[in-house]
């Protein structure tokens, strides 16, 4: 079978978050009564005019910030002309001829080899109405209608499934942390299309393009993709040939289906925007939106690799927002930091998932915490008492050392105290001690049973087990 | 020059501007068009200007609006011009296939 | 008695002193246009609102010159609760739910809206015969075309129902038909009014203005209508100040260009003849006046056709039956919708221009037409603002000739845009231009003369055109009677 090179474009919507909506001030929510997010300009009212929300530019920004773009200094917006029930106007405002970013990357790891993916451009627009389809109806909710946009369109260099997975994942982690998406798949806020082609050599020109829309996970673009090469490679190893379409994931079926063959090319009859005069970037705005980017996944990946993470745990944390930005602001803390993450990975994780709360719901702050792992550091608590312990750490704000108080927890870290019950269960189990010396492990476990069981579990066991060393040498 | 555009060109036009035409009208668009083309053709006997473009004659930059949310209409006040809607929504006929836009 | 064809300080006083009351000039401006039903001015009266408001302005001070005074708006400014047509089928059910900034500015003034004034269909045409409504009359002459397409506002303030009007000018509109009918019309500079509210025809040519009998009224009007608006991004940002405070100032030694381009061959002698008489008058009191070429207003019309009609091709998509105003009946699908809808509820006119502003947009023509105009009316502009350097003001004529039957022809669809060729250089550089009216032809229609002005200058435009008027001191009520 002849080797095909696949070459793959991605196009992604974002919705930005933001208060308002683009060209007008009604909210940007989503998830509410039908209609009940408009006003006259999203409802394409006769004499209306869009207004430019500030917020739309600061995050767009921002976005071509992380995203390694240029950014356009003066820039317009254009109309593109169709008629279709979702577009209030019979136009859509958008950028065509100047998009606020250009030449762009991201910046990918496949199987251990890194791969720059080039972003072409990044623009600006406003998402149409949403449609319902009743029986020979078609219901529209204009609440999404002018909710603000960005599309981010790649050079046509992706070449496998895996890679557009992990361009994705990469660009919706980065967004996400930037603060300019919620990056919700199953929203809509975030929002795939691929462009695949094949050819059998790369000084062939391109054949042609088959575009996949509207794939509801991360996961099924890789797979759509994969499907799409191959049923491309069957038609060209049958010698035959297909027209330009677009098609679609269909999710029962795990493969892609035809929605339609393209027609001769589409004509927006694009123009500049009249009603939005040219917009004028300045250095200054640039500062400010910059200002705002929290520190990004690689560079945490980078600074809790330094801190002593484990690469899983590291990435974990990265993947709960919330808990990497608590986590973040220990970083300047003299505390184990292998500890701390493993108690916000488990203890506190599992609290959290219960309860379903957010760690900024709960009343750990970062004092708490740190005085959490300091004490469980060195050997105050163990982990039973942590568990013991958990409801008031995450509930009240008493310290943790009154909280040990109040529930009794009270190791023993007096070594003469613990030296003189060691001394003594030594004596009373002579037969352990041999097997210990004998070299039988387990035996050292026995015994440290024993401490626990004669101190009713007070006993601190890192000083336990160093005293009972000691002893039995 | 040409005198009249083909029935396919004026067709095209009447379908994305979806104006319905009758065949009279079809045939009067032919010359017509075709003649006010020649007319604006003039554009391109003008020399000498620069190729920087004026979206209309403002003075002004643009002004930003703060991300401030308004006041929003009653689900009901903004369907009341509707010709046709049902609950909360506009109705229309059925829409096969996806949206060309966003 | 009647005051509405007194002059508004005289108003203002009989009110100030309580001798009249705003119900007395609402149910006179009724009884004008009652007995002037006629001219046709009107597509929708707002007799029962107009009345319940003057009736409350009873109980309120009077504290401007413009309180409980009626204005007309031209039908393509929206109204919250009174029927918007446009002059147009597709709206003639439709009532909107906000008002235009305008709208609100008039309402602050306590002014009160007697109703909407007819007009060509969407402003497309420049005669108002495009109306859905029939065509207006001219008040001169009720064979003749008041013009448009601000037509019904400028026959209702000829016919003297009213104080004021309100029209909008995109390639002439209001200067024009003011021509046609011996009134003041002024066109302001882009951006001086908020076109909020304003339904759009080309959005970077379309601006509002006032249309009064004479120039201080005319004054008074923009002085309540202006100002940035937080909803309009293409309003100017400009300090407040007063259109008639130049009023009655001397002119001598003002510098005034009349580019040929104005006085070309395609001007009847009689206005030709009527516009140098003015000249004339100007050199007698010392002001110089030079003919001069300005490069590149021989294209305007040109760029006009295809910036105008682009603009209105996509202007006009949003009205496709769904949210608002006529849909089509008994229609099998989508698409038929929309076929329908369009093709029943816009005129000839309306369908035509959509037709070719989406033909200049398509493909390819987009770059060589649309493009390429967009560049060279930069130039344009920066030519005319040039010659700003060296003169106070332009004239000339404002029309080719003065007003014309009713019955002539309509057919040719390049008719339309020659009687608007001398205004529309104004639109597409964003100046402001004014028409006031300087004589009478031999049959005695209005001749006109426009004043154009350089950016924000329209109160020294005022300035010349209360002298012409108070000099030349014409008796510009239809009719004789004063």
């Amino acid at each position: 079978m002849t080797n095909y090179i696949p070459t793959i474009g991605i196009e992604v919507h974002v919705e930005l978050k933001t208060k308002t909506k683009i060209f007008s001030n009604s909210k940007n929510g989503y998830g509410q009564m039908a209609n009940s997010l408009t006003n006259v300009v999203d409802l394409g009212y006769p004499g209306t005019l869009p207004t430019l929300n500030e917020e739309v530019i600061n995050l767009a920004i921002r976005a071509a910030t992380v995203l390694n773009c240029k950014i356009r200094k003066q820039m317009h917006f254009d109309r593109k002309n169709y008629f279709y029930p979702d577009n209030p106007k019979n136009y859509q405002i958008t950028q065509a001829r100047t998009p606020i970013g250009y030449d762009g990357y991201v910046e990918i790891n496949v199987g251990g080899t890194p791969k720059k993916i080039y972003i072409e451009e990044m623009h600006i627009e406003e998402d149409t109405c949403k449609s319902a389809h009743r029986g020979d109806k078609t219901l529209l909710d204009f609440n999404r209608a002018g909710v603000p946009l960005i599309e981010i369109v790649t050079k046509p260099c992706i070449s496998s499934g895996e890679e557009a997975k992990a361009y994705l994942e990469k660009l919706r982690e980065t967004l996400f942390y930037s603060d300019i998406s919620d990056c919700k798949i199953e929203e809509g806020s975030m929002r795939a299309d691929a462009n695949v082609s094949i050819r059998e050599k790369e000084e062939e020109p391109f054949r042609t393009k088959v575009e996949i829309k509207n794939i509801g996970s991360i996961s099924n673009v890789g797979l759509s993709i994969e499907k799409e090469i191959e049923r491309q490679k069957k038609l060209y190893e049958n010698h035959e040939t297909f027209k330009e379409q677009t098609r679609r994931f269909d999710d029962k079926l795990q493969d892609t289906v035809l929605m339609r063959v393209k027609e001769t090319g589409n004509d927006y009859r694009y123009f500049p925007e009249p009603d939005i005069p040219f917009v004028v970037i300045t250095d200054e705005m640039i500062e400010h939106a910059k200002e705002k980017i929290p520190m990004l996944p690689d560079e945490r990946r980078k600074v809790y690799g330094e801190k002593g993470l484990l690469e899983a745990n590291a990435n974990k944390l990265i993947q709960n927002r919330s808990l990497s930005d608590f986590f973040n602001t220990l970083l300047e803390e003299n505390i184990d930091f292998k500890i701390a993450s493993n108690i916000l990975l488990g203890d506190v994780s599992a609290y959290l998932n219960k309860e379903e709360k957010s760690i900024t719901d709960t009343t750990l702050t970062k004092e708490r915490f740190i005085e959490l792992v300091k004490t469980y550091s060195d050997g105050t608590i163990s982990s039973k008492n942590l568990k013991e312990m958990l409801d008031s750490i995450m509930e009240s704000d008493k310290s943790i050392k009154d909280i040990m108080q109040e529930q009794g927890i009270e190791n023993i870290s007096d070594d003469a105290e613990l030296k003189q019950i060691i001394h003594n269960i030594i004596l009373e189990n002579q037969e352990s001690v041999t097997d210990f010396k004998n070299g039988h492990d387990r035996a050292l476990k026995y015994l440290m049973g024993q401490v626990m069981k004669e101190t009713k579990g007070k006993a601190n066991p890192r000083i336990a087990n160093e005293i009972l060393l000691e002893e039995l040498k | 020059m040409e005198e009249k555009l083909t029935r396919e060109e004026v067709l095209h036009v009447a379908n994305l501007a979806r104006i319905k035409l009758t065949e009279e009208e079809i045939e009067k668009y032919q010359v017509e068009l075709k003649k006010l083309l020649n007319d604006v053709e003039k554009i391109n006997e003008v020399k000498g200007y620069d190729d920087e473009i004026l979206i209309a004659c403002w003075e002004d930059n643009t002004k930003l609006r703060k991300d401030e949310e308004g006041v929003m209409l009653d689900p009901k006040k903004a369907l009341e011009n509707a010709p046709s809607h049902i609950g909360n929504y506009i109705e229309v006929p059925v829409v096969i296939g996806e949206s060309e836009g966003a | 008695m009647k005051y509405l064809n007194k002059k508004i300080e005289e108003i203002h006083t009989l009110l100030k002193e309580g001798k009249i009351k705003p119900i007395d000039l609402v149910e006179e401006a009724f009884e004008n246009i009652e007995n002037n039903k006629e001219l046709n001015a009107y597509i929708t009266l707002n007799k029962e609102e107009a009345i319940k408001e003057a009736k409350e302005l009873e109980n309120i001070e009077v504290d401007n010159l413009l309180f409980g005074l009626p204005i007309a708006l031209k039908d393509n400014i929206i109204t919250k609760g009174l029927r918007t047509t446009c002059g147009s089928h597709i709206l003639d059910n439709f009532i909107p739910i906000y008002d235009a900034t305008i709208v609100d500015k008039i309402k602050a003034k306590h002014m009160i809206i007697i109703g909407k004034t007819n007009m060509d269909e969407f402003a497309m045409g420049s005669s108002s015969r495009t109306s859905y409504f029939g065509p207006p009359k001219n008040p001169w002459n009720k064979e003749k075309i008041c013009g448009g397409s601000s037509g019904g506002s400028a026959a209702t303030i000829a016919a003297r129902d009213v104080l004021f009007a309100i029209g909008s000018d995109t390639g002439g509109s209001i200067r024009q038909p003011a021509s046609y009918t011996g009134i003041v019309g002024m066109k302001p500079t882009y951006g001086r009014i908020s076109r909020y509210g304003l339904v759009a025809f080309a959005s970077s040519l379309d601006q509002m203005g006032p249309m009064t009998k004479n120039v201080y009224e005319n004054a008074v009007l923009l002085n309540a209508i202006v100002g940035k608006d937080e909803k309009d991004l293409t309003s100017a940002n400009k300090e407040e100040e007063d259109f008639t405070r130049l009023i009655g100032k001397d002119v001598k030694g003002m510098k005034i260009a009349v580019p040929n381009f104005l006085m070309g061959d395609i001007v009847s002698d009689e206005v030709k003849n009527k516009m140098n008489e003015t000249i004339k008058l100007l050199k007698e009191n010392d002001i110089t006046v030079d003919f001069i070429d300005v490069k590149y207003l021989e294209n305007a019309m040109t760029l006009y056709q295809i910036i105008a009609m682009g603009e209105a091709s996509s202007n006009l998509a949003r009205f496709d039956g769904i949210r608002y105003g006529f849909q089509a009946e008994n229609v099998k699908n989508i698409e038929d919708l929309y076929l329908e809808t369009r093709r029943q509820g816009f005129g000839e006119e309306v369908k035509r221009r959509i037709m070719v502003g989406s033909y200049l947009l398509s493909g390819e023509n987009a770059k060589t037409y649309y493009n390429k105009a967009l560049s060279i009316r930069d130039d344009m502009r920066k030519e005319l603002k040039n010659v700003f350097k060296k003169y106070d003001l332009m004239i000339g004529p404002t029309t080719v000739t003065t007003a014309y039957d009713l019955t002539d022809p309509m057919n040719d669809p390049r008719k339309s845009f020659m009687d608007d060729v001398l205004v529309i250089p104004v639109n597409m550089a964003g100046l402001p231009g004014m028409n006031i009216p300087i004589g009478f032809d031999q049959k005695h229609m209005p001749i006109g003369m426009q004043i154009i002005g350089n950016s924000f200058e329209e109160a020294k435009m005022y300035q010349l055109a209360s002298f012409i008027e108070k000099e030349l001191n014409l008796n510009l009520t239809p009719g004789g009677e004063e």
